[in-house]
């Protein structure tokens, strides 16, 4: 599998197309020892395509729901003022925006959520604001990377407490703490020094110019309705009907066409869109396929058996590496065939599972910006319209990586230490 | 036609071929029927729907098996594949529908307790579709399901799934697994009214015991093992106990923790007067770190990578080179089921269950799963159900 993606990557085939060959090579190469049998080939690639459908149809009603608030102008006007209430007050208007960034995150478990959602006007105001387009795809990939580990919905710890009998509770403080902190030393660090600067006169002179009609109710209206959603199975969930995700924006997108003061042609919009998101699409659909023949053929349970293997103060170093990169290759399949055995193991021998779930979820986000997915880097690097390489981009995180990695693998060492945040959050 | 254009359709012509032949191969295996054969016990068979009027015509309903005594006495509740990945529950459960006789008091079976479920498969993680038991007149083929019920039964999933009426978050994905959704609604998720249903068996039936059958990877903790709450224990502790004297197989008790939500034997000893037990059996295919997922490793339990865990002190149950096969996992079952219900009808006399003609671990082992499965082709047809 290894040798057909090289060999693909070498004929410069496109990563997904890369990734199909690694995984349809690995089903042949199985099939001779009928593990799978090749009677069954075509079944798991078709089934492993849908392992990720729901995320693709969040990613996709989202990233329509964002386009047209764009299109209708509400982008251009949130920016306007947040540049022109809080422009001469950095600390507020960097943590103001990283608070923006978390909120949706954190609501729905997913960091591309927040990118897709936010992502585009809070760049556009680290661009007025001085921070280059490189330092705000890097402040974004990492705080959106801890939205989806903060809490209440962090998808990580989901998949591991249901894949360990741990109950999804006492999490809210483990998560919280490290994640605000976090958080802001990330902006700080990347976003408090003013690569260029202006006058606010010129900056909001030079900004795009907003219909009219556009108010505050406009913009904030669709939002509105798409938390309003979220939180109203929050309060009342025996009585509110279960929508899902991809259709709260669709609801969301809805109401932002109808309250556009610009006429948008929704079906060309959509089309663009879909365009846009294909490469992302197609990686989703591909990383599913990848991880049921590894399963199929016993590859992922030797890369766990690996992890599992290994000594246990190596295996605490090789953590800044495993779980990153589980994530860039697996996204959430990481979590399943690394982090269940892994916790299981940390649990049995004496650390806290419920902290040590907590310090390996801020390392997974991380992965988020590797390949071959980058799943969040690479949306990071698209709404903040970044055209260097992606390297260098990711280079610049380099501080708040290191950063969030000592401080996960620190709190699993010290997990039986901070049990007391545990007991605090129930 | 330039060679770009004759390079997509070749393409679209494959992924045609694939998504068709994987479809056909989908589609059957939601539909294909396992025929459950009525025992000489079984006297009457209803729905689940019967009790709970919401999974009427939907993939979720299943049959519900009454095994009653001539001579009055208390009630017992088998619920077998709760997780459809956990296919020794099945097998069990079928042996006692095919075999038991009852002396006195009843006994209910639900075989395939999330019947959405063993009509789906498990995207991401490679499994088989069916699986083969031998027995002495051929073999008798099963549908390896999953733990969820099918999306294709119940969706969309939310954000995050709350639970009723505790308000516990749990994953979005538990929303479509029976044994996080006790004890259930009405008018909720299917996966809900389907554990709704089984509690409104327990509360009009006056069920005395409820066991719930599963099985668990030998890295989890709670392998096993029988899962009890305090008013169970008493019950559990006596069949460890004497199943280790007299069988010589390890079933430890774990105590059911009092603020995880949703699970059959924190739920239903909360919610009625049925006393819950759950049974792991341990299944060393769930394992992560296991070569390829096939129906050898799901059938033997032979694992090279599990073999070497073991030696190194990494599992939660003994393994060595035979691996822990079907019979083990279906005879362990089928002893501590024989040995709670012995039990229970020692601790209350009046409400005793007594049962014959249900083999035990060692007989399981010396004979095979398959040997205690009776012949579709010489069975009349009224005492065969299709699920």
């Amino acid at each position: 599998m290894v040798l057909a993606y090289t060999v693909a990557k070498w004929r410069k085939l496109s990563v997904e197309t890369s990734m199909l060959s690694a995984a349809v090579t690995g089903g042949l190469a199985g099939a001779f020892i009928r593990t799978p049998p090749i009677g069954e080939l075509a079944r798991h690639l078709v089934e492993g395509s849908f392992t990720y459908l729901d995320v693709i149809l969040v990613f996709t009603t989202a990233t329509i729901f964002m386009a047209i608030v764009s299109e209708s102008g509400g982008i251009d006007y949130v920016v306007r003022g947040t540049i022109k209430y809080f422009y001469n007050f950095r600390l507020i208007v960097l943590l103001l925006l990283m608070f923006i960034i978390l909120i949706p995150g954190a609501l729905t478990g997913a960091g591309s959520v927040s990118i897709l959602v936010v992502g585009a006007p809070v760049a556009l105001a680290f661009g007025y604001l001085g921070i280059s387009k490189r330092r705000a795809a890097a402040i974004l990939f990492i705080v959106a990377g801890l939205s989806a580990a903060a809490p209440p919905v962090n998808i990580w710890a989901m998949i591991l407490s249901a894949g360990t009998a741990i109950p999804y509770v006492g999490f809210e403080l483990p998560l919280g703490i490290p994640v605000l902190i976090l958080g802001t030393f990330t902006v700080l660090v990347l976003g408090w020094k003013r690569e260029s600067s202006r006058d606010k006169e010129s900056v909001l002179k030079d900004m795009p110019e907003v219909p009219g009609s556009m108010t505050w109710w406009k913009v904030l209206l669709p939002f509105l309705t798409f938390f309003g959603l979220i939180s109203v199975y929050r309060i009342w969930p025996f009585s509110f009907p279960i929508l899902g995700l991809s259709l709260q924006f669709v609801i969301a997108a809805i109401v932002a066409l109808l309250v556009s003061p610009k006429r948008i042609n929704i079906l060309v919009l959509s089309r663009d869109t879909i365009k846009r998101l294909l490469p992302l699409l197609t990686t989703m659909i591909i990383v599913g396929m990848l991880q049921q023949i590894m399963t199929a053929t016993g590859v992922r349970g030797l890369l766990s058996y690996a992890v599992i293997s290994t000594p246990l103060i190596l295996l605490f170093f090789l953590l800044a590496l495993i779980i990153p990169f589980s994530e860039g290759v697996l996204t959430y399949g990481g979590a399943a065939i690394i982090g269940i055995p892994l916790i299981w193991f940390l649990d049995s021998i004496g650390f806290h599972a419920t902290i040590a779930i907590a310090g390996l979820s801020l390392l997974w986000p991380l992965g988020d910006g590797l390949p071959p997915t980058a799943l969040i880097g690479r949306l990071s690097v698209m709404v903040s319209k970044y055209e260097g390489s992606y390297w260098r981009f990711l280079r610049t995180t380099w501080l708040p990586w290191i950063v969030i990695t000592l401080t996960g693998i620190l709190m699993i060492i010290f997990s039986s230490k901070l049990e007391f945040l545990v007991r605090w959050s129930m | 036609m330039t060679s770009i254009w004759k390079i997509k359709i070749i393409l679209l012509a494959v992924i045609l071929a694939v998504t068709t032949m994987a479809g056909i191969q989908l589609y059957r295996h939601r539909h294909f029927q396992v025929p459950f054969l009525a025992g000489p016990g079984v006297t009457k068979v209803v729905s689940l729907s019967d009790y709970a009027k919401g999974l009427k015509g939907t993939m979720a309903d299943t049959y519900v098996f009454f095994l009653e005594g001539k001579k009055e006495g208390g009630k017992a509740l088998i619920l077998g594949n709760t997780h459809s990945n956990e296919p020794a529950a099945l097998l069990s459960s079928l042996i006692f529908l095919e075999n038991a006789v009852m002396d006195k008091g009843t006994l209910i079976i639900i075989p395939q307790f999330n019947n959405s479920g063993s009509r789906s498969t498990r995207p991401g993680d490679g499994y088989p579709l069916y699986f083969d038991i031998s027995t002495p007149w051929g073999k008798k083929t099963f549908r390896m399901g999953n733990r969820d019920a099918s999306p294709v039964d119940q969706w969309p999933d939310p954000d995050v799934y709350i639970h009723y009426p505790d308000r516990m978050l749990l994953s979005f994905l538990d929303v479509r697994n029976t044994n996080r959704t006790w004890p259930g609604r009405a008018d909720g998720p299917l996966m809900e009214q389907v554990t709704f249903g089984a509690m409104e068996i327990m509360k009009h039936e006056n069920v005395d015991i409820a066991i719930d059958i599963h099985g668990a990877e030998t890295m989890f903790p709670v392998t096993n093992c029988i899962v009890a709450p305090d008013k169970s224990m008493r019950i559990a502790t006596m069949t460890s106990l004497i199943i280790k004297a007299k069988e010589g197989f390890e079933s430890h008790v774990e105590p059911s923790p009092s603020k995880f939500r949703g699970l059959s034997h924190r739920e239903i000893g909360d919610y009625c007067d049925t006393l819950p037990f759950l049974l792991e059996a341990p299944l060393p295919f769930l394992d992560q770190p296991t070569g390829p997922k096939t129906v050898d490793l799901l059938l033997d339990g032979k694992d090279p990578f599990l073999l070497s865990l073991s030696k190194k002190k990494k599992l939660f149950v003994p393994y060595d080179e035979n691996g822990w096969p079907m019979a083990n996992r279906v005879g362990q079952h089928c002893s501590v089921i024989l040995e709670l219900i012995r039990q229970y009808s020692r601790k209350k006399p009046d409400r005793a269950i007594k049962i014959q003609n249900v083999p035990r671990y060692a007989d399981v082992i010396k004979n095979g799963v398959g040997f205690y499965f009776q012949d579709p082709l010489k069975k009349d047809k009224k005492n065969i159900y299709y699920n």
